[in-house]
């Protein structure tokens, strides 16, 4: 049994371990109601919030939401819309008309290129997983220098944590510009040692698995941070 | 009694098995979860001297378009057993055994599986089997389970793989190689531990009624055990590491 | 669809190399940790697994009787095979062996055939009438890159400590399968403009052509093999050369601490 960041005890569940009984609680993700008993669907940790059971998986993959925002890489670009890959089951397609730049028709490879990441929000995700995304907003653009690094989806949550402060901490630590995706992606830029770090980091974050693991191993690790200015 | 096979002698004179277990006892199990970095989704899973090793990616893309279902995901797996894992060679690729395994595996596991939340898309499931010593479906099944909540894909149970069966006209659990060869029945069942249902069955030989439900409550009891090693192999992956 | 290589991935590949750095810290002749284990699969005669970095590999070997080819009437026959299965990565289909599946036996193959550690002669029977055929087959679980240098370490390493099953085939009794040598092979990528060893997924996706070098034991050359589209120059090989031999001597003593337990 070990602790979470608050403390209390974190009890590991499997799919189709009883939680314990409904008694008018509802169910949140990782969770479904069985007769009168609350039954683990993934592996991962029980949390009871305002008469909301649910379970942080430990592992995760992403599905796409309207809103959320992502990284994606052009797989086609036709004349008229861009095909991206955004670590979803499906790829998201960005038409012309919600991209932020002039686009002449047949001219899209001119503004965004195979193989090329882009910064953009999911517009709208319909009943079968169809995602249009947009590059209309504040921020949203082309990615033309940095890196791209995976982080597993589950952690998001716990690195956006009001009060924890482990996003600007990472920031802090590598002394590079961050900007998290809700897509299991994290763009960093800076000098070679901000990302080197960063990518070690988050090795060892992906081989914990868990999110309640995050700080202890940024703990760990924030020794060996190129910049120990404020830390 | 069929085609003389009850005549081989594989009962002791004390009611023991020839290694030695009880008729209701199991081979040693071991399960680890995690253990291919390329994978989303990992286990292996060693039952007696079976050895089955299993991969999961997705959901993704579910193509050819043709096996797309608009409202739920397919389960895509395939059950192979590597060319050394027999006692004669086998030649690499697909057969008809392998092709009807991976058929009712995967409808098995598509019991469980949450497949209304990734509408249109696949899961893939890969059981590879690497050393097989009768039973290696019921030990494909397993491990997938395994592998799929390894991979966080949401799901309403696990599903254990176990069979018992008869020999010497002695209903025993978990055939060996020896006595699956000479054995009079067989009887796979895929268990899922929490809800007590069935969701995978098969059987050949001949079983009386009172045999089938003997073999079945043998079945049960060792699918309690291998949950058990289950969960605490998913625990060590999730609960155990340093930080 | 072949997997997306993104801009920015070549872009930081290019940029660590002009500081000679690898985008997973190591330098530029590192090899990520290696860990073999014999012996471990019931049905195979010689088996082994190799961990190397995030790749994951199983090699098994079997025997047959068979009848020898008639121009070589006193010569056993050697295969070996390796299969990119689908359990491997995302990015392998199923479906039937694919070129670079074939490739990769097919080099293995010819580093321990041409390295002549195995005595032909010594797996005859009766000549003209019974050998014996050995079968490696080679199988990539996990994909993590470098698979070559993997799948050549595996199957060298279930070789040398293959048992003739001679009882089961009633041709006599059981007896350790005579290998002579223990070839090795080393692998080279460009990435970023230079060539490193030991290439990870990451320099892989992002990289130009390999070269793979099998070395025996008296560090002759036993088989070579260039891959993708690319070109380099015979001063870049002469570089590598002298890499292969340090890495393939360590490797050879890792197999041999294997042995005679």
């Amino acid at each position: 049994m070990s602790q979470g960041q608050n403390g209390a005890e974190l009890r590991l569940v499997t799919p189709g371990s009883a939680i314990g009984p409904t008694s008018g609680r509802r169910v949140g993700t990782g969770a479904l109601i069985q007769g009168d008993e609350i039954i683990a669907t993934r592996v991962g940790h029980v949390r009871e919030r305002h008469g909301t059971v649910s379970v942080d998986p430990v592992a995760s993959c992403y599905m796409p939401r309207s809103g959320d925002l992502v990284i994606g890489t052009v797989i086609e670009a036709r004349s008229n819309l861009w095909f991206l890959d955004i670590n979803g089951p499906f790829q998201a397609l960005l038409p012309m008309s919600l991209a932020p730049w002039k686009v002449e028709f047949g001219g899209t490879r001119d503004h965004a290129d195979i193989n090329d990441s882009l910064l953009m929000r999911v517009q709208e995700v319909d009943e079968v997983q169809n995602v249009v995304a947009t590059m209309k907003g504040i921020g949203l653009r082309r990615l033309a220098e940095g890196a791209v690094l995976d982080i597993d989806v589950q952690h998001n949550d716990a690195l956006r944590a009001e009060g924890a402060g482990l996003l600007k901490r990472l920031r802090d630590l590598s002394d590079c510009r961050l900007v998290l995706a809700d897509n299991g992606r994290l763009w960093a830029d800076g000098d070679a040692a901000g990302i080197d770090w960063l990518r070690s980091l988050l090795r060892a974050v992906a081989a914990a698995g868990r999110s309640d693991r995050f700080e202890a191993i940024l703990d760990a690790h924030a020794a060996n941070a190129p910049n120990q200015g404020d830390a | 009694m069929m085609g003389g096979y009850g005549d081989v002698k594989l009962l002791n004179d004390d009611g023991t098995r020839l290694d030695g277990r009880t008729v209701d006892e199991m081979r040693p199990v071991e399960i680890k979860a995690g253990i291919l970095p390329a994978a989303q989704g990992s286990a292996w899973v060693k039952h007696g001297l079976n050895v089955a090793v299993v991969a999961v990616y997705g959901p993704m893309e579910a193509h050819p378009r043709k096996i797309q279902r608009q409202d739920r995901a397919v389960l895509d797996v395939r059950y192979n057993m590597a060319p050394f894992s027999t006692s004669d060679r086998i030649r690499p690729g697909f057969n008809r055994r392998s092709r009807e395994i991976s058929k009712v595996t995967a409808e098995a596991l598509e019991s469980v599986v949450l497949l209304e939340r990734y509408p249109r898309s696949k899961i893939r499931v890969e059981i590879e089997i690497l050393a097989a010593e009768a039973g290696t479906r019921c030990v494909g099944i397993t491990a997938a389970s395994v592998a799929l909540a390894d991979a966080g894909i949401p799901m309403r149970d696990m599903v254990v793989g176990i069979a018992s069966g008869k020999i010497q006209d002695t209903v025993v659990l978990d055939l060996d190689k020896a006595e699956d060869n000479y054995g009079q029945a067989d009887l796979p069942m895929g268990i899922c531990p929490n809800t007590g249902e069935l969701v995978f069955l098969q059987m050949d030989g001949d079983l009386s009624i009172e045999e089938y439900n003997l073999a079945t409550e043998y079945n049960y009891k060792a699918a309690a055990e291998i949950h058990e090693i289950m969960v605490a192999a998913l625990k060590e992956r999730y609960d155990g590491g340093e930080a | 669809m072949a997997a997306p290589v993104p801009s920015l991935l070549r872009q930081e590949l290019e940029r660590l190399a002009e500081s000679d750095q690898r985008i997973d810290g190591r330098g530029r002749w590192d090899r990520r940790e290696v860990q073999l284990e014999v012996d471990i699969l019931y049905n195979a005669e010689g088996s082994a697994k190799v961990t190397w970095g995030d790749t994951v590999v199983y090699a098994g070997v079997k025997f047959e009787l068979r009848t020898p080819w008639p121009d070589r009437p006193t010569q056993g026959s050697l295969m070996c095979g390796a299969e990119l299965r689908p359990v491997a990565h995302r990015k392998y289909e199923p479906g039937p062996p694919s070129p670079q599946s074939i490739e990769l036996g097919r080099v293995v193959d010819r580093g321990i055939r041409e390295s002549g550690c195995i005595d032909m002669e010594a797996l005859c029977i009766v000549p003209g009438e019974k050998v014996w055929g050995v079968m490696i087959d080679i199988h990539v679980l996990s994909d993590g890159g470098n698979i070559f240098d993997a799948c050549g370490l595996a199957a060298i390493a279930a070789l040398r400590t293959a048992v003739v099953p001679a009882e089961r085939f009633d041709v006599g009794e059981d007896h350790v399968l005579a290998v002579k040598g223990t070839p090795v092979m080393a692998s080279f990528q460009r990435v970023g403009g230079r060539f490193v060893y030991d290439p990870s997924e990451d320099e892989e996706t992002g990289g130009e052509e390999r070269i793979h070098i099998t070395l025996g034991n008296e560090e002759h050359l036993h088989s070579l093999q260039k891959g993708l589209k690319g070109a380099f120059t015979p001063a870049e090989f002469a570089e590598i050369l002298e890499v292969a031999r340090t890495h393939c001597g360590e490797l050879r003593e890792l197999v041999s601490s294997m042995e005679g337990n």
